[in-house]
């Protein structure tokens, strides 16, 4: 992804980082696994409770913490289920990794973690050989 | 092993005072649990050791005694987990956390939870200042007494507290909850923009466009709830406070600031 892809536009979205629509916002039967208290820590939703359905550009959509994105929703979401389908599509998008937070973290990383997040079982894990890049000609100030 | 306090401090780019620190291997592992004293360990020692327990050798049930009240223990652990601490913790302890379930018998420092993003955080005596600060998402519930500016800038989340609270608590809080049994300071919600207090005490004074809120079934809900999962005495009855909307001028900055950067 270069920044030729971006829009001008204020707000950003999932599909405009990745350079595509991801199926599960287009169909609402790949959302029929995804156990939202499986898939969370303690007793309760625990963070998916500050989740809701929001709008952007028009659009139903939820917005990815981890890559400060909104996801748009494109199929019809039946009343009174608005949030717990905005957060079953997040999840199965953190599930997939396919945030793009998640693709930076194999780049960036400067600590050991999992890839996918604290969401998948047994995730590959990033981060944990990182150095620390140097210019050249740089030296180690004196002392230490 | 080296004293405490003798290592030689060098430079590193992350800021680490000991860089190359290596992971003990002092935990008597036992299944999928592991058990290791920390009295003898510095922070990054300790912290290797969790990390390589909990990303490396797949424990997902580690008790940790005696932390000794040092600082920054337990941060960055983003992983589904149960950690029990028996002990107190420093300053900065269990911060930048996502997933975890965490147990503390003791006290905590300044800023336990900072920047938590999700899990389970559960402190059975007292906490300082800053307690919760920006935090994103989960549930902390300290049984004992807080600090000042308690959860300020509180982006998501549930905050129970079983004791008082101090000044400024849920200073320019954006969204989230804060119950609290006890009687709370000055400046309660100062300059809030959102979310949703409680309060079963008494409040000295509000801060600015800080204002009591209607009390709905959803408030009801959610304190039953709470209560029941972390069996606290839950308080006769609570007041319930909420933005007045006067300073209102929250927008969709977050994710154009993340533009700006990407």
């Amino acid at each position: 992804m270069t920044q030729s892809h971006l829009t001008t536009k204020i707000g950003i979205d999932a599909e405009e980082l990745a350079g595509h629509r991801f199926p599960y916002q287009e169909d609402p039967s790949l959302l029929d696994d995804i156990d939202l208290m499986a898939l969370t820590p303690g007793e309760d939703l625990n963070w998916l409770e500050d989740i809701h359905l929001l709008g952007e550009d028009d659009m139903p959509a939820v917005f990815d913490r981890y890559s400060n994105s909104f996801l748009k929703i494109y199929f019809p979401i039946p009343q009174g289920r608005e949030d717990e389908i905005a957060r079953k599509v997040l999840m199965k998008h953190l599930t997939s990794g396919n945030s793009y937070g998640i693709q930076l973290k194999g780049r960036h990383a400067k600590f050991a973690q999992p890839a996918l997040g604290p969401w998948v079982e047994g995730s590959e894990t990033v981060g944990a050989d990182y150095h620390p890049s140097a210019l050249e000609g740089w030296e180690r100030p004196a002392g230490h | 092993m080296d004293t405490v306090g003798e290592r030689r401090i060098t430079y590193d780019a992350r800021g680490l005072a000991e860089p190359n620190a290596e992971v003990p291997h002092v935990s008597e592992i036992d299944g999928g649990r592991a058990v290791f004293d920390a009295a003898d360990l510095t922070t990054r020692q300790i912290n290797l050791e969790l990390r390589s327990l909990i990303y490396e050798q797949g424990i997902r049930d580690v008790t940790v005694r005696n932390p000794g009240a040092k600082h920054s223990i337990g941060v960055g652990i983003l992983q589904r987990c149960k950690i029990r601490y028996e002990g107190s913790l420093g300053y900065f302890g269990l911060g930048v956390i996502d997933g975890p379930e965490i147990v503390v018998t003791g006290r905590v420092g300044w800023s336990v939870c900072e920047n938590m993003m999700s899990g389970v955080v559960v402190i059975e005596k007292n906490a300082g200042s800053l307690t919760g600060a920006a935090i994103r998402g989960g549930d902390l519930v300290v049984k004992g007494g807080v600090g000042a500016r308690t959860w300020i800038d509180q982006k998501g989340g549930t905050i129970m507290v079983g004791g008082n609270a101090g000044s400024m608590t849920g200073f320019m809080m954006q969204r989230g909850r804060q119950i609290i049994c006890g009687d709370v300071g000055d400046g309660l919600g100062d300059s809030m923009y959102d979310g949703t207090l409680y309060v079963a005490g008494k409040v000295k004074s509000l801060g600015i466009d800080c204002v009591p809120g209607e009390w709905t079934d959803a408030d009801t809900e959610l304190i039953e709830r709470k209560f029941r999962m972390y069996g606290l005495d839950k308080p006769d009855s609570f007041q319930k406070f909420v933005c007045g909307k006067q300073l209102y001028n929250y927008d969709n900055l977050e994710p154009s600031e993340k533009k700006l950067v990407i």
